[in-house]
This record gives C-alpha cells, sequence and structure tokens, in this order.
C-alpha cells in the first residue's frame, strides 16, 4: 500500500513536469487562427415601412470590361474575426437573434443582389463606387411584369380590376443552381420553402416577415393564420359600440385590446385582447406593488370602467380604438394554392403581391427568399413535443453541420457550439464563375472577381481586451475600438470611422399630471428638489445651447460624434440612387433655420452654414436659464426663501438606467451636470441642476419614460437606412414617441408652400400624408403626399418642414450621432474608402489581400508577433 | 453504515425534489419579456408561449415535466439559447471542455499546495515559512480572473508561448490542446494552491506540535517519517473534504475564465438559462447540480470513517 503511494506520489509529480515542458515548449502557431469583430459585411436592410414603387432598371448589360485576373487558387486567404456571441442556431424559419443571422452573410444567395457601381456595372451620372446598382444573382434576369396575365388566369389572387402592373412578376431562374453538395435547386424549392415557413402548426417565428406587409405576398397571411380569430376595432369597422349592438351585435363578440390600451396581455396569452365578458385578472407589471391599485385587471375591468358605454373614456376615441370585434375571417385549412408564389414555367416563378410593387423594393424586399430551406432535410429535422397545452413543433434544421446546407459563396465546415464557426468556399455558388461577379479596381484599374477570401474563421471571443491583443498579433481581422483605444488609434491610417442611423436624443418630461403626483409623494421633498422647472421651454431651450455635442462625443463615447437633427447622416431617400436626405437643401435649411444661422455670414454658402452649426452657445444658454428662473419663480416651482438670487431646490431628472451604471453613464452624467451647471453659473440655477441615475430598470426604462415616472435619457429610434419619411410618423405617433402621454402632435397646424400653394393642417396629418394617408387640409381639400404621390421635392419639404417644428417643440434635443470606429488589419484593405450605409465599404464581397495566410504569418513573424497600428 | 448511507440517500432525494419544484416555479415566475405590441412577430411569440403550456399551472407544467424525464429521460428542448436543441445534449456536449481544464487544474494544485503547505508547517517561523504565507494570502485575496488577464497578457500576448484561446475541437488529449488550455488551468490554480497551503500549513502546525508526535519521534521515526505516517494522516481529516470539493467542481465551469479562454464549456450555462428565461435548460442544470452536490455532501461524510476510523457514521452514542 505504501508503495502504491509512493508510485502515485511518483505519478504525479512526473505529470506536473511534463505539464511544466509542455507549457513551455517552442512557440507554434496556433493551428486555429483566432479572430475580430464585426465584419464589414453589408447588413440586410431593414423593411421600411412606407410602400414605394421606383422604376423597373433596363436589363443589365453582359459584363463586359478588361481582361479578369484570376486569383490563385493555390494561396489560401482567410478572413478571421470574432463575435462576442456565436449563431446557435441558423434555421432561416425561426432564427431570432442578429447573432444567428451572422451565418446568412456567407451562406445564402437572393435572387438580386447589391453591388458597387464601376465600368461593369455603370451608374449613370455616379462616379464608380460612389452608389451601387442591383445585378441578378439566383434570377437569370430582371422580373417581368405580369400582371395582366396572372389577373386573367388567377382570379383567386384578387388582383385589383383597375391594376395593370405592379402586382404580379415572373423570375427566370439561372439554370446552374445547386445546394452545396450539387444538387439543383429548382424553383419548386423557393414554393415549398415558403409553405414551410407559414405553414400555421409550425408556429415559425420568422413567417411574420412574409405574411404581412407592404411585401407581402398574396394569401401568405390567410394560410399562416388559417382558423385563428381577429380583432377589428370599431374605429376600424367604422362603426361604434351602440351602432353594432343595434345592428345585431351582440356583447359575446365584443372585445377590448388589452394590450394596445393597458400594455397588458390578453387572459389567455396568446392574444392581445379579451371579450368584454371574460373577468379574468391579468397582472399589469407596471405596478410594481402586487397589492396596489390596478395590479391586476380583466377585459370586463377595463371595459366597465374605461371603454365601455359608462366608462370614463366612453366618446373620448379610445373606446373607438381599443374597443372591436373578434371574428374568425381566416379559413380554416387554408390551402397553400392559393398563396401568391408558384411555379409558372421551366424554372421560373411567379409572385403576386398585395400591393404594387416595382423597381429597387422589389427586387430586394419583395423578392426576398431567405426562407429558401432544402427541404427533405428540413422535414427530417422536424419533431413534435408534449407540452402541458397539448403538442408543440420545433425544429433542428440549422444547427449543426449535419444540419445545415448552403447556397452562398461559402459552406460551414466546421461549427462547436459557442466555441467557431468556419466556412470555405462553397464549390457549387454560381458565383465563382459569373462575371458579373467582378469589378474594376478603383486603385490599380484592373478587374478582379470578388470574393478573395477562401475561408472564414469566426471565434467566438468574449472580452474586448482578448480581441485588441489578437488583433495586434495578427489574429484578427478587425477590431472594434473601445473608448479607452480612441486617444491612441484615431489618427492611425488602418482607423475607420463607420455612421450609424441612431440619433440620440435628451429628452425632457413634459408629463404635468404625473410629475405633480410624484411631487405630492409623502417622500418627496419639495423644500430642496423640483421636478417641474424641466416643462419650462426656457429652461429645456437652455439645456439644449449648455452642451458642447462634439466635445461631449470625443469626452464620453469617441466613436459618436455631435448629432443636431432628427434625422441621421446616414438616412438615404432615394434608394435608386443613393441619395442621402441629409444632403438635401431641405434638411440644410431646417438647420440653419432652427439654429438661427444668418446665412449671410456665409456668403450664402449652406453646406458653410450648416457646417458651422455646433448648437453650443453659453451666452444664450444664461439668458434662457435667467428666463427660466424668473419664470418658474413666478409659477411656484421654485422659491427664493433666503432671497439670494438662487433657488432654494435642486432641478433634478431622473436619468432611466436601462442597466448597471456603466463608465459611459458615468461620463454621461457627469458631462451633463458639469455643462448644465457651468452655463447657469450667474443665474437662479447655478449649481441647481441635477441629473440622477435611477435604479437600473431593464427594457421598462422606455415606458417609464412615456409614462412620465422617469425624466429623461439618451434615446433615439434607428428607423429604416431607406426610408426616412417613416421617421416622421415615429415622432408624432402618441403610441410610439416618448412624449406621446403629454404632446400631441394633431393640436398645432403648420402651413408649408407646396408648389406655390400653401397647404394647412395639423402635424400629425401631415405625417401621416407623407406616409401614403390620404389626409384633409384646412380648406377642405385632400391629400396624399406619399412615395409616388407628389414629386420628391414636395416630400423633402414636407419632411424637413416636420423635423424643423419637432426641433422647435424641445420635447428633446439631439445630442449624439451614434458610430462606432474600428482597426483594418494590414492583411487586407478595402476598396472603397468612403462609408456607404448599404453596402458598407464592400464587406467580404470587395475586400483585397495584401498577404495570403502564409505569407501574414511570416510577416507578423518578422515584426515580433506584435504589430503597430 | 449501510443504513445510515440509505437514509442519507432517502433525505437526499427529499431535498432534491424540493430544490426541483423550488426551482421550477421560481424561473416561471419571472416576467417574460414584454414584447413590442407592433412587432408583427409578437403574436407568433405569444401562440408559441401559449402551445408551450406556460400559462397553465405551474403543477400541471411540473407533473408534465417529471413524466417527461422519468418515463422517456426527456429534459425537453431549449426554447430560447439554442432553440429547438434537445437540452440533455447541450449539457452533455458542454461538459467534456469544462471536465477537462479543470481536471488538469486539480492534478497538480493539490500535490502543489499540499506540499508547499508541509513546507511552510515543516520550516515554520523561518523565511521560507513567512515567504509561502505571504505569497498565499496575496494570491488568496485576489479573484481569478484578474490571473486570467495578467496570463493572458504576459504568456499569450507578450511573451506569445500559447494561444489566446482554448483550440476547437474535441481532440481533448491532443497536444495542441494541452498547450491551448495551460493559461486557463493557470489562472484557476493559484487560488486552489493558496488554499490547500494555507490549510494544509495551519493544520500540520498543529499536529507537529501534538505530544504523539514526539512519542513517534522518541520511538525512532526520522522526522520525515512521523510527518508523513502520522502527522500528515491527521491533517487528511480536513483536507480531504477540500480535495473531494475541487474532484467536484470539475463539473462546474467558471463563468470568467470560461469567458475569457473562449472554453465552450457549462460555465455560464445556468446564468444566461436564467437571463434568457430559458426553462429547460436552468431546470437541467439545476437538477444537475443539485444531485451533483447532495451526492458530494454525502461522499464527504462517509470519507471521514475511512480516513479517520475514531469517526463513525450513524451511531447513536
Amino acid at each position: 500500500m505504501r508503495k502504491m503511494k509512493k508510485y502515485l506520489a511518483l505519478f504525479l509529480a512526473l505529470m506536473m513536469l511534463v505539464s511544466v515542458l509542455a507549457a513551455c515548449g517552442k512557440e507554434e502557431t496556433p493551428e486555429t487562427p483566432d479572430t475580430p469583430n464585426t465584419p464589414d459585411t453589408p447588413s440586410t436592410p431593414d423593411t421600411p415601412d412606407t410602400p414605394d414603387t421606383p422604376d423597373t432598371p433596363d436589363t443589365p448589360d453582359t459584363p463586359e470590361g478588361p481582361e479578369i485576373q484570376e486569383f490563385d487558387p493555390s494561396l489560401t486567404y482567410t478572413y478571421n474575426t470574432s463575435v462576442s456571441q456565436l449563431p446557435t442556431g441558423w434555421n432561416p424559419h425561426t432564427y431570432q437573434t442578429a447573432d444567428d443571422a451572422v451565418y446568412f452573410d456567407y451562406t445564402t444567395d437572393s435572387l438580386y443582389t447589391l453591388v458597387f457601381n464601376d465600368e461593369i456595372h455603370p451608374l449613370e451620372g455616379r462616379e464608380a463606387f460612389d452608389g451601387y446598382v442591383i445585378i441578378p444573382s439566383m434570377a437569370a434576369d430582371f422580373p417581368v411584369d405580369v400582371t395582366e396575365s396572372v389577373k386573367a388566369a388567377h382570379p383567386e389572387f384578387n388582383i385589383p380590376d383597375s391594376a395593370t402592373s405592379g402586382y404580379a412578376w415572373s423570375v427566370k431562374l439561372r439554370d446552374d443552381l445547386k445546394w452545396d453538395d450539387g444538387t439543383p435547386i429548382t424553383a419548386q424549392d423557393f414554393v415549398d420553402s415558403l409553405e414551410r415557413v407559414l405553414r400555421p402548426e409550425l408556429l415559425n417565428y420568422r413567417a411574420a416577415d412574409y405574411d404581412h406587409g407592404t411585401y407581402s405576398v398574396v394569401n401568405a397571411e390567410k394560410y399562416s393564420n388559417a382558423g385563428n380569430p381577429v380583432f377589428t376595432s370599431f374605429a376600424d369597422m367604422g362603426t361604434t359600440y351602440e351602432d353594432y349592438i343595434a345592428n345585431g351585435g351582440t356583447d359575446a363578440e365584443v372585445a377590448v385590446d388589452m394590450n394596445g390600451f393597458w400594455a397588458v396581455p390578453g387572459p389567455d396569452g396568446q392574444h392581445d385582447w379579451g371579450y368584454i365578458t371574460d373577468d379574468t385578472m391579468v397582472r399589469d407589471p407596471a405596478v410594481e406593488d402586487e397589492n396596489g391599485e390596478e395590479a391586476y385587471v380583466s377585459a370586463k375591468y377595463l371595459w366597465d370602467n374605461y371603454l365601455g358605454p359608462n366608462g370614463g373614456y366612453a366618446g373620448s376615441g379610445y373606446d373607438l380604438a381599443y374597443a372591436g370585434v373578434i371574428s374568425y375571417p381566416y379559413e380554416a385549412g387554408y390551402s397553400f394554392d392559393n398563396v401568391g408564389l408558384f411555379v409558372s414555367g421551366d424554372n421560373e416563378l411567379t409572385f403576386v403581391y398585395n400591393n404594387a410593387l416595382d423597381g429597387f423594393y422589389l427586387m430586394t424586399y419583395g423578392m426576398s427568399t431567405q426562407y429558401l430551406v432544402r427541404t427533405d432535410l428540413y422535414d427530417s429535422c422536424l419533431q413534435q413535443t408534449e407540452t402541458a397545452k397539448g403538442n408543440v413543433w420545433s425544429s433542428t434544421y440549422g444547427t449543426s453541420m449535419d444540419t445545415s446546407v448552403s447556397y452562398g459563396p461559402y459552406k460551414v465546415t466546421e461549427y462547436q457550439t459557442d466555441k467557431v464557426m468556419h466556412f470555405s468556399k462553397n464549390e457549387n455558388w454560381h458565383g465563382w464563375t459569373d462575371d458579373a461577379f467582378t469589378y474594376v479596381d478603383p486603385e490599380d484599374g484592373l478587374r478582379y472577381r470578388m470574393y478573395e477570401t477562401t475561408d472564414v474563421d469566426i471565434q467566438y471571443v468574449k472580452e474586448a481586451n482578448t480581441r485588441k491583443q489578437m488583433f495586434l498579433a495578427g489574429q484578427l481581422m478587425t477590431y472594434g475600438l473601445q473608448s479607452e483605444d480612441y486617444d491612441q488609434y484615431r489618427n492611425s491610417e488602418y482607423y475607420y470611422a463607420t455612421p450609424a442611423e441612431t440619433v440620440f436624443f435628451l429628452l425632457f418630461n413634459g408629463y404635468e399630471d404625473v410629475i405633480n403626483q410624484r411631487e405630492a409623494a409623502a417622500d418627496f421633498d419639495a423644500t430642496t428638489t423640483d421636478l417641474q422647472v424641466q416643462m419650462l421651454e426656457s429652461f429645456r431651450r437652455a439645456c439644449a445651447v449648455s452642451i458642447d455635442r462634439e466635445r461631449m462625443a470625443a469626452e464620453v463615447s469617441p466613436a459618436r460624434q455631435g448629432g443636431y437633427a432628427f434625422v441621421g447622416n446616414t438616412y438615404i431617400y432615394d434608394p435608386e440612387t443613393c441619395a442621402y436626405y441629409r444632403d438635401t437643401d431641405q434638411a440644410k435649411m431646417a438647420l440653419v433655420d432652427f439654429y438661427s444661422i444668418d446665412l449671410a455670414d456665409y456668403n450664402n454658402d449652406l453646406d458653410a452654414a450648416v457646417a458651422a452649426i455646433t448648437g453650443y452657445d453659453p451666452v444664450t444658454a444664461k439668458e434662457k436659464f435667467a428666463e427660466a428662473y424668473q419664470e418658474a419663480l413666478d409659477l411656484g416651482y421654485v422659491t427664493d426663501a433666503d432671497n439670494d438670487g438662487v433657488s432654494d431646490q435642486t432641478v433634478t431628472m431622473i436619468y432611466a438606467m436601462n442597466g448597471e451604471m456603466t463608465d459611459f453613464y458615468r461620463k454621461t452624467l457627469e458631462f451633463l451636470n458639469t455643462s448644465l451647471n457651468a452655463a447657469a453659473e450667474g443665474t437662479g440655477f447655478a449649481g441647481k441642476i441635477s441629473i440622477e441615475a435611477s435604479a437600473p430598470l431593464g427594457n421598462a426604462w422606455s415606458d417609464n419614460i412615456r409614462n412620465g415616472l422617469m425624466d429623461t435619457q439618451l434615446a433615439g429610434w434607428s428607423g429604416s437606412t431607406l426610408d426616412p419619411f417613416g421617421m416622421a410618423d415615429t415622432w408624432t405617433d402618441a403610441g410610439q414617441a416618448y412624449w406621446g402621454q403629454w404632446f400631441d402632435a394633431s393640436e398645432y397646424d403648420m402651413t408649408i408652400n407646396l408648389d406655390g400653394a400653401d397647404v394647412t393642417m395639423n402635424v400629425r396629418d401631415w405625417a401621416l400624408c407623407l406616409n401614403g394617408s390620404m389626409k384633409t387640409d384646412s380648406n377642405g381639400v385632400e391629400h396624399n403626399y406619399g412615395y409616388g404621390q407628389t414629386t420628391v421635392d414636395n416630400r423633402l419639404t414636407i419632411l424637413a418642414e416636420i423635423e424643423k417644428f419637432m426641433l422647435t417643440a424641445y420635447n428633446c434635443v439631439p445630442i449624439l450621432q451614434d458610430g462606432s470606429g474600428s482597426l483594418l488589419s494590414q492583411q487586407v484593405y478595402y476598396i472603397v474608402e468612403e462609408y456607404n450605409p448599404m453596402m458598407g465599404r464592400g464587406g467580404i464581397q470587395y475586400m483585397k489581400y495584401n498577404y495570403d495566410d502564409a505569407a501574414w504569418a511570416d510577416y507578423v513573424a518578422s515584426q515580433g508577433g506584435t504589430l503597430q497600428y | 453504515m449501510f443504513k445510515y448511507a440509505l437514509q442519507r440517500i432517502f433525505y437526499m432525494f427529499c431535498v432534491f425534489m424540493i430544490i426541483t419544484l423550488m426551482c421550477f416555479i421560481l424561473i416561471r415566475m419571472l416576467p417574460l419579456p414584454v414584447l413590442p405590441p407592433e412587432d408583427p412577430h409578437t403574436k407568433v411569440v405569444e401562440m408559441r408561449r401559449e402551445a408551450l403550456g406556460y400559462n397553465e399551472p405551474y403543477l400541471v407544467q411540473f407533473w408534465l415535466f417529471l413524466k417527461n424525464i422519468v418515463t422517456d429521460w426527456n429534459w425537453g428542448l431549449s426554447e430560447k439559447l439554442y432553440f429547438g436543441q434537445d437540452v440533455w445534449k447541450i449539457f452533455i456536449g458542454k461538459l467534456p471542455a469544462t471536465m477537462i481544464v479543470n481536471l488538469y487544474s486539480i492534478l497538480w494544485t493539490i500535490p502543489v499546495g499540499i506540499g508547499l503547505g508541509v513546507l511552510a508547517a515543516l520550516k515554520k517561523n523561518t523565511w521560507i515559512d513567512y515567504f509561502i504565507s505571504t505569497a498565499t494570502m496575496v494570491v488568496i485575496s485576489v479573484p481569478s480572473f484578474v490571473y486570467a488577464f495578467l496570463i493572458q497578457y504576459l504568456l499569450c500576448y507578450k511573451l506569445q508561448w500559447f494561444p489566446f484561446l482554448m483550440k476547437g475541437g474535441t481532440d481533448y488529449f491532443s497536444w495542441a490542446m494541452f498547450k491551448s488550455i495551460v493559461p486557463p488551468i493557470l489562472s484557476l490554480s493559484f487560488g486552489v494552491i493558496a488554499g490547500f497551503t494555507r490549510t494544509t500549513r495551519a493544520e500540520l502546525t498543529e499536529v507537529l506540535t501534538s505530544e504523539f508526535m514526539l512519542l513517534a519521534r522518541t520511538k525512532g521515526l526520522t522526522k520525515a517519517q512521523a510527518t508523513v505516517r502520522h502527522a500528515l494522516r491527521n491533517c487528511f481529516v480536513v483536507i480531504v473534504p477540500g480535495i473531494f470539493g475541487e474532484f467536484i467542481g470539475i463539473l462546474g465551469g467558471s463563468l470568467i475564465i470560461e469567458g475569457i479562454f473562449a472554453i465552450p464549456g457549462v460555465g455560464g450555462l445556468t446564468l444566461n438559462a436564467i437571463n434568457g428565461l430559458d426553462y429547460n435548460i436552468f431546470m437541467l442544470s439545476t437538477c444537475f447540480y443539485t444531485a451533483i452536490g447532495l451526492a458530494a455532501g454525502l461522499v464527504v461524510d462517509i470519507s471521514y470513517g475511512f480516513i479517520d476510523p475514531r469517526i463513525r457514521m450513524g451511531s447513536k452514542k
């Protein structure tokens, strides 16, 4: 026994020695090269809210140009990148996060795709690489309008009699489409895939992408919702409760939209509504105290107390908007044969839409076919699980290499959950030999194939520090800079700033009733604290000009820059020509007017005037704070009992925190407090302004802002890059805007001169009108300024006027324009320096390599293993 | 002893069921994320929640949960983190990476820790003891993730001796894999070594001054013989539970260390499941670690009797 112990001890000692020796062995190149951050791959654009119908582009010419420079097939070029969350499932019918969507960037294709304009793909009137064009990818050619013939042959699609174009389009597919194993992809695969994503019993998360909205195909909604009930408000029905009952309706059919009206789910947890006869109580999470008043509500309660004939909201309009009737318009067992996608010929698809579509939107959104799946594999991955409610379907499709299939440039060749995902060339992708997938390099004038990258390696790397070290060691292709990196790398020749859509506003609370309630609370000390002053416009204006936005960006969040408008820098109003809203004269004039810039000071140079805007004016700030102080005294918001000329109360705004206190929040609060108090120095608010952090609220922060329980946040909307007009709807919609409870845009009239005539409507109607609704002006004339309903110039004018109005309403002030900064590895370069919201800098499609993998390893070693940027 | 063990197993089962039920209900009491009403996907999510029985009484759901496990060893599918995938396969698939790192770690930390403790005790009040004791206090006061960052910076980035991350794949006993996990092993080890050193030194110092040690020396044993045969064995009553704890800890991953070195293990799985409200993953990991913890307690208790014959289990005297 003792000998055994000795041998055991000796063995352990040997193990330790071996371990140490192993650890100190000769350096080797890591087998798996590890990687960086967010690749600069252009993302799929969001679906804009507005239907648009641009013209169809001309049929493309066969690409011609210089001789194509082929890449040396013996060399490997690996794009090494990293993510902080690796995809865990990439079933195109069920994925829910952008993390999972990374897979699609490399392995899927589309009928039509965007490429930069150049000699091969010219765009009239634009410099090479200054815009983009659409080219067929999986499609053999551009779509053909077959509205007339489909209308005649397929009455089940209910194409309007008056329609002559735009509703039905046929697309011829390429003959050489293949899955990554070489099996052909046929037109029937597209149809079968759409059927599966919409199949009602599968409850696929992505069904909603295809069954409703502007770009949905006909009857998709009927198929995916077969047998489901639908709530229709009295407002939408054009009736009232009383009329409905008088016409034979019964209470048993009437329901309350509980989610819309009270922000609670319906009693069955499945629907937003509940019948007015149903007294099942539902917990209202907005009432923190479980025993508090209205912590539980039922549909019956809401009806009896608010929306019904004897309720407090009877006749308010809410009773029409949030009460209605349940009906069953979706026929159970509805056949997919009636859905508007079918095989119409030899490898030809025909799409039939609910709305007329054309051009850019047709080929990008309308013909999005990301639902394409390998149906035999898909069916084998379906599984049913018994639940307390019955059975529910799930699928393992797209969760491993065995259950994945590619039809794009790359295919997955290695996957380990939460560790690594590796892609290699999919030799069966048509683009490798298609001359349309070539470009002329703006630097050397030679013609190259796209996708020089042969492999893509995505590693899970959680810590930014690790990413940075790996990047500097040449193991990652990009590194997204952290705040502390900007001083060192901002001027690097490898630094790239990338603007983002969102403008962050500093919000103000104007919900007077709630503010007064908060001040009346027992634990509120009105002798030292004030919440009401923030409602004064003079105070808000003072705050607006107290903040040096560029300095704030530099100190608080260096990736961002100062924000001065409601619409950010990246919004494109005309996707056909890649024209930016902020570049228009209308948008520039809106800012010049709002910031009171005298054009004469800039020789009427609009660009120079806009460039001069800083939004920072401490002199005016002081004047406005003094004015606000006097106003606050007069209104009794604050007092000055000791007559020292300074408010007894500290004007306090609670910053609604959505998470724990981070460096960003700490710096933001510090900067804002310092700026506001510095500007208020010498006024009655000197040292008496305080923005204080709330407890972490999670996603509830926005509800707290909307309900007036919290006062401020740096918040914004990102909207859709291609639809700046839709933003106007958001700002003026009480249901969406942060200030919806105390600011009603329909109460403000605005006159705009269009085509030489003055038109007056309230601001909300202008926004609706701009987004396609028919509205009546003050003279009783109806207008619709939606896409295609008026000139682009008029639409830009309206949007600029609404933006200016919202700026002057001071519900918030724009502070920061979102953005990010990153370093690019010396191994590669972008052929386009300028960032394009639709194309990025070309992403992996256009990425060029200075070194192949082997040469890069040698180069890094020659630099001592650490690179200088 | 056998009766005692049976009794403990019965109690263990009762505790296990109570904890499981409590966790089952508590995780379901957490409010589900509020869905944006204007989002068209909301409808599908709500319908799926309903189909999954989330709105049924907790006990009905619990009964089905138990039934599926007992009759089919079916722990359910992930509804959030690994959508549609069998949670048992996910868990088991991630366990080896955690185990291998922890196993290598304890294989050298235990002997080194005990060895340093013995050395410090034997050299009590000399510079060696002072050095070891001071270093132990410093090391034990610093969290392991600090070592992780330091090790990654020094050994991986500056000296380039090791890769930054654990190697991908499942060749856990390959040379390349071993090399790639040296940094996390070192990161996990310092604190454990310090812990064993401190415990061993404290126990051994006390035992070495006992009268029976004097007797052992007077009957002719060398100092080494007396220390190994008598002193150390007495110390082990305290040390062995720690060793058991370490071995059990093999199955539990470190959220932070696994994150830093990209170890695809189970560390953080429970926390992520709570944050993501992935009920089935949470319940599986909870049940697994509850069972392991309870079993470990039993094993440790029984082990006392083997280490020290003076300790008798289940005795009513």
